[in-house]
């Protein structure tokens, strides 16, 4: 009796072991999402007719590839221009969707809000359906496409201090007495956004002054709101002309394009009498940057990390 | 053949030419007469889309914490809106609601917005479609009208004879006509 008694007993106990060992080694829901989870990482800009624009943009790329492989959490990278070219942001994401990427990071290569960031991105990818950005979509036959794959969008450039810290750079490189010079800003610029752009230069020039020494700042625009027109940027340095004897141009863009650093900026500066004497310009642009390059790759390892602990949710 | 039977026929086939082509290419050339007027003053108005802006006063401010979509419903109250798509913030004192054809921009801090509603510019959003080539595949169309165009001008150039024609009035009006442009790119010192 006992012997039978003992012989169950070390039964249910072995069927008990072996019960909670099955259950021990089955991944959770959380773990096999993990396992067969592909993370991609997508750099979004703005797109332009320039090659050379273009070219900035795919040795970002290029740049910082293998420091975001080499994690092992990201398995693949890309580059997508929102407008004018390929490769286009559709097409990147099909290419991630064939290739059994399941989530991909988005990371907007773009100076801050707009409505290209806000609505016009979230509504190619199809996370979003701003009715404007539908209908300019359409004229401007940018494709929209919703990927299998899920899609996370990271901040701006302006989320650190990365922009202060160019633009400073750039106006030490080329300013030759600071005491006597003004600094002008020359940015895109956004009708929507019109009071966070000019929030944002002013953030940028203060840093830019309390580093230099220098007095005077004022920014102008290069882009759309003011219908790709030099006069903003004669103004912008005649305000800084009004009170220094020299004012230091700085493009505030992301890469060089000759119709914005050149021709727009560039004929704006002409019709300053004594341009030659007045102005210090040169047609540079944000990238390429280290500060920026490491910036893309942490904030993908962030990205990175989050969505392989599931921590982030889809945006 | 006789030399003159051949140019009856050929002036004859210039004017069925000039006539027909005409006909045929009479509606794109409104249409895009139309649409070059609309995309000329691109910079003084929208030509493809009507986009009517309507000011809301919520008369209270919010932060960014306490909006829900049970708030975000309210909103839409305020602007006739009973449902909407979807919400997001493009900064941390604004908050943008999205609707069908709409959406609406609060700015928390001040309790205000921009209600925004969008609609296609008839006849003028469709000719500037054809226009700008947004349509798929309409940019070989658009360059077989764009030679139709020159076949219509030169044959037209020769319809008429005598001083009525291109050797009389006629050459003095084409040079007239070269005129403007010319000036423009002399005065500009694009020559």
């Amino acid at each position: 009796m006992m012997t039978q008694f003992r012989q169950t007993a070390v039964k249910l106990f072995t069927l008990l072991f072996l019960v909670l060992f099955i259950i021990g080694c089955t991944p959770t829901a959380k773990e096999e999402a993990s396992n067969n989870q592909k993370i991609g990482v997508l750099l979004v800009n703005h797109g332009s007719r320039s090659s050379t624009w273009r070219q900035v943009l795919m040795d970002l790329e290029k740049n910082v590839q293998s420091r975001i492989l080499s994690g092992g959490v990201v398995k693949g990278t890309k580059t997508a221009h929102m407008e004018y070219t390929e490769p286009s942001i559709a097409t990147q994401l099909k290419a991630f969707d064939a290739e059994g990427f399941t989530d991909v990071i988005i990371v907007p290569v773009f100076l801050t809000v707009s409505p290209h960031t806000f609505d016009d991105i979230p509504t190619i990818i199809g996370q979003k359906v701003d009715p404007q950005s539908l209908e300019v979509l359409k004229i401007e036959k940018i494709e929209r496409y919703t990927p299998r794959a899920k899609t996370y969008l990271t901040p701006n450039l302006d989320f650190t201090d990365i922009l202060k810290r160019n633009v400073l750079r750039r106006v030490k490189e080329i300013s030759k007495d600071t005491n006597n010079e003004g600094l002008v800003l020359i940015g895109y610029g956004d009708e929507t956004y019109d009071k966070e752009w000019g929030q944002l230069f002013d953030q940028v020039a203060t840093y830019v002054k309390d580093s230099t020494g220098i007095a005077e700042h004022a920014y102008g625009w290069c882009g759309h709101i003011v219908h790709y027109n030099s006069d903003s940027t004669t103004a912008a340095i005649n305000r800084v002309l009004n009170k220094k004897e020299r004012a230091v141009v700085v493009p505030v863009l992301v890469a060089h394009d000759e119709t914005f650093q050149v021709k727009i900026i560039g004929d704006g500066i002409d019709k300053i009498a004594k341009s030659d004497e007045k102005v210090i310009y040169r047609p540079d642009a944000i990238l390429p940057d280290p500060n920026v390059e490491s910036w893309v790759v942490q904030i993908c390892d962030e990205f990175a990390a989050k969505v392989k602990n599931q921590t982030l949710t889809e945006r | 053949m006789s030399t003159n039977s051949f140019t009856r026929k050929l002036r004859r086939f210039n004017i069925v030419t000039h006539r027909d082509v005409g006909y045929f290419f009479s509606a794109l050339v409104i249409v895009y007469c139309l649409s070059g007027i609309a995309l000329n003053h691109i910079n003084e108005w929208n030509p493809d889309f009507i986009i009517t802006k309507e000011e809301v006063d919520l008369k209270q401010t919010f932060t960014r914490e306490n909006v829900t979509p049970e708030l975000v419903k309210q909103f839409g109250n305020s602007v006739g809106e009973t449902t909407y798509k979807v919400y997001d913030f493009p900064t941390n004192h604004q908050v943008k609601v999205y609707y069908q054809d709409a959406s609406l921009l609060i700015n928390l801090t001040e309790g205000k917005g921009v209600y925004e509603r969008i609609s296609r510019r008839p006849i003028f959003y469709q000719s500037n479609v054809l226009h700008r080539n947004s349509a798929p595949a309409w940019k070989w169309a658009s360059d077989v009208f764009a030679v139709m165009l020159i076949v219509i001008n030169v044959t037209g150039l020769f319809i008429l004879k005598g001083k009525h024609g291109l050797g009389g009035r006629g050459k003095w009006l084409i040079a007239a006509g070269a005129l403007p442009p010319l000036i423009v790119l002399i005065i500009n010192g694009m020559l």
